[in-house]
């Protein structure tokens, strides 16, 4: 049964507690950061930092400011790009949720980072034995039936950890029950294959301005590893088809040179009988 | 078989090293210390530009994308010899393998100091994903380079008149040409499959589903274009005739190449409904790689006193090609730099790097023409086998 983590980011009070709790668990080192524009920190994720909240500050119709604090990490797709992508099949999606990453295998080409919609993995650029580096869904604590060190750690349960199916219904409950309180739209349901995350917003991720920081609402239903896969799919019957036509050409050369050949040499024979 | 190939070609004074000599050494150095700076130091800041915003540069997309496809002589040729049967192009196909083995190792060394893991290039060998483009890549890259690479020994051993090994080679060679070209033209059109998956980050002028057959047209053309350079400067710093008898007809064959790949890209556009006019840089970027380098190369090509010129053959070939690069990298870079509030370019190091790999080709190519058969007057009767 596949897992999931609902975001129920109107409940968020940005108290950072989760990118604490995530570096704590994951052994993250801490990074020197600086004010930022907005209260952000830090200002992006990074390879060492898995997840992070941005604030959001929001002036209501009434001149009162309002806050919308967003927690950001890797999504967790059902069907990821990163998986598709990766050549030496260092990234795969676990059964119960995870999309989990093999030091082992890769070679750092880091065609994830190009393929992922949601600009997750990140590469440590400043070490010469650079890894992919991302939220993991805690699939070390899930194995040993823990729940994500984020949403054990939450204070006001706004990271709900459980089943995925139930957590859209629940999250489909939380916006019929509380009209106005929700944008109508659960992302992570669909987009892009669905996602193991889930979020409940109080505005569109356009009316938020992050539709292009990481919540891509563009991106449609369809997940983008299937176009590398269809192509994939092609590749035997091109081989073949360009390889069958290549002999078939080649052969029909060759036997016409041997008749020319054949054809020239009968001719000089007669001449000289 | 071949006799003892001895060369001299008059305008190179023997025993002294000319100035152009002295210049492709010291950038060769200069390639070598930057990969061994990027060896020890890693890709982080200030070694390379690029960053979790950028995670591809100037090496993919010169090394790896342009590289590639203006290595596509090799393929080019051998189809145009030996499946559509134009023998008279035969001078050109050996120049044409070497410097399409050059282009794929240069591809190999630039990839090789771009991962972040070298020492594990050889993964995709034994860790397979079949779902992935890249790992196709992969293997038809590494298959091919070693076809190329064959190709190579059999001019070395006629070189050296070890006969055995070369009537065993010529034997099974129809297996390397059919190889040959079906591993070109899974990779030359999967290198631009690689980026179907990411259409979103991408603007809408060359994120199509059509890439990958546009990449390989374009590879054709890059083929092609670089095959006359190549046969010119080559003709002119050696002191040879260039191929002129020959060399004509394969501009009718680049002017058509170039035809069919802009009809290609028009009738692309048209179809997705992509808005072509506009002021942006991408825009004027778009602007001069399909009117600059594709249409105009084709129109010229059209007139017979510029296709009989070696000048205007050059003028054509020459925008043609770097049409074929600034297309790759309007693909790997123009179009996905509009995205973020991030910008890249690419460092003293990433730069020194690929010219280095320009410089040490180019001396590589120097080297080989000149200690092996590769010129039509060297191979009088025992050129290709003709079965």
């Amino acid at each position: 049964m596949s897992k999931g983590m609902l975001i129920d980011t109107t409940r968020c009070i940005g108290c950072r507690a989760c990118q604490t709790a995530c570096k704590s668990w994951n052994n993250l080192p801490g990074v020197k950061t600086t004010f930022s524009d907005t209260w952000s920190n830090p200002r992006y994720l990074s390879s060492a930092d898995f997840t992070r909240i941005i604030f959001r500050e929001d002036l209501h119709a009434d001149g009162t400011v309002g806050w919308h604090f967003i927690k950001r990490q890797c999504m967790h797709c059902n069907d990821p790009a990163c998986v598709s992508a990766c050549p030496v099949a260092a990234l795969q999606k676990l059964a119960n949720g995870p999309v989990v990453y093999d030091d082992s295998r890769c070679i750092g080409c880091r065609y994830c980072m190009m393929a992922c919609p949601f600009q997750i993995p990140k590469f440590q650029w400043d070490s010469a034995v650079p890894f992919i580096r991302k939220c993991t869904f805690c699939a070390d604590r899930q194995a040993v039936g823990l729940e994500p060190a984020c949403a054990t750690t939450c204070p006001t349960s706004a990271l709900l950890f459980g089943d995925r199916q139930e957590l859209i219904a629940a999250a489909w409950r939380r916006i019929h029950q509380n009209p106005g309180r929700y944008h109508p739209e659960v992302y992570g349901e669909k987009i892009a294959g669905g996602t193991a995350k889930l979020y409940l917003t109080a505005q569109s991720f356009e009316a938020l301005g992050l539709n292009h920081q990481g919540f891509r609402t563009d991106l449609g239903e369809t997940p983008q590893g299937v176009y590398g896969r269809e192509w994939m799919g092609k590749v035997p019957f091109v081989a073949l088809a360009v390889g069958g036509l290549t002999l078939g050409l080649y052969a029909i050369n060759r036997r016409r040179a041997e008749l020319a050949a054949a054809e020239a040499a009968a001719k000089h024979e007669g001449k000289e009988v | 078989m071949a006799e003892k190939v001895e060369k001299w070609y008059p305008g190179e004074p023997r025993g002294k090293i000319s100035y152009g000599r002295m210049i492709l050494y010291s950038l060769t150095t200069l390639g070598i210390l930057s990969g061994l700076i990027r060896l020890f130091f890693g890709l982080g800041s200030p070694i390379t530009n690029l960053s979790d915003a950028y995670p591809w540069g100037l090496w993919i997309s010169f090394d790896v994308l342009a590289g590639v496809a203006l290595a596509g002589g090799g393929f080019t040729m051998a189809a145009t010899i030996y499946v559509f049967n134009l023998k008279k192009f035969e001078p050109l196909l050996r120049p044409a393998k070497i410097s399409a083995f050059l282009g794929y190792l240069m591809f190999i060394f630039g990839l090789f100091f771009d991962l972040g893991l070298p020492w594990r290039i050889w993964h995709p060998l034994i860790y397979w994903n079949t779902h992935s483009v890249l790992f196709e890549v992969a293997w038809c890259v590494m298959l091919y380079t070693t076809v190329l690479g064959i190709d190579v020994l059999i001019m070395a051993l006629e070189r050296f008149q070890i006969e055995g090994p070369v009537r065993f080679l010529r034997s099974i060679y129809v297996i390397f040409i059919v190889a040959g070209i079906i591993l070109s033209t899974l990779h030359q059109s999967s290198l631009g499959a690689l980026y179907l998956l990411l259409p979103e980050k991408m603007s809408e002028l060359w994120a199509t589903n059509a890439i990958g057959i546009l990449f390989f047209a374009s590879a054709v053309i890059g083929g092609l274009s670089v095959v006359t350079i190549e046969s010119l400067v080559s003709a002119r710093v050696y002191g040879r005739q260039p191929e002129m008898h020959i060399l004509p007809d394969l501009a009718k064959g680049l002017a058509v190449a170039l035809l069919v790949y802009f009809a290609m890209k028009v009738t692309d556009l048209y179809a997705r409904r992509v808005a072509f006019f506009a002021l942006d840089w991408q825009h004027l970027l778009f602007y001069i790689e399909i009117f600059g380098t594709v249409a105009l190369p084709a129109l010229l090509l059209t007139f017979r006193e510029i296709r009989e010129s070696p000048m205007g053959l050059l003028w054509c070939a020459g925008l043609a090609a770097f049409g074929v690069a600034l297309n790759r990298f309007n693909v790997s870079l123009t179009s996905y730099g509009g995205y973020r509030e991030f910008s890249y370019f690419p460092s003293l190091i990433e730069i020194f790097l690929t010219v280095g790999l320009v410089a040490g080709g180019i001396l590589l190519f120097d080297f080989l023409t000149k200690n092996l058969p590769v010129y039509h007057e060297e191979l009088i009767g025992h050129g290709e086998p003709s079965s």
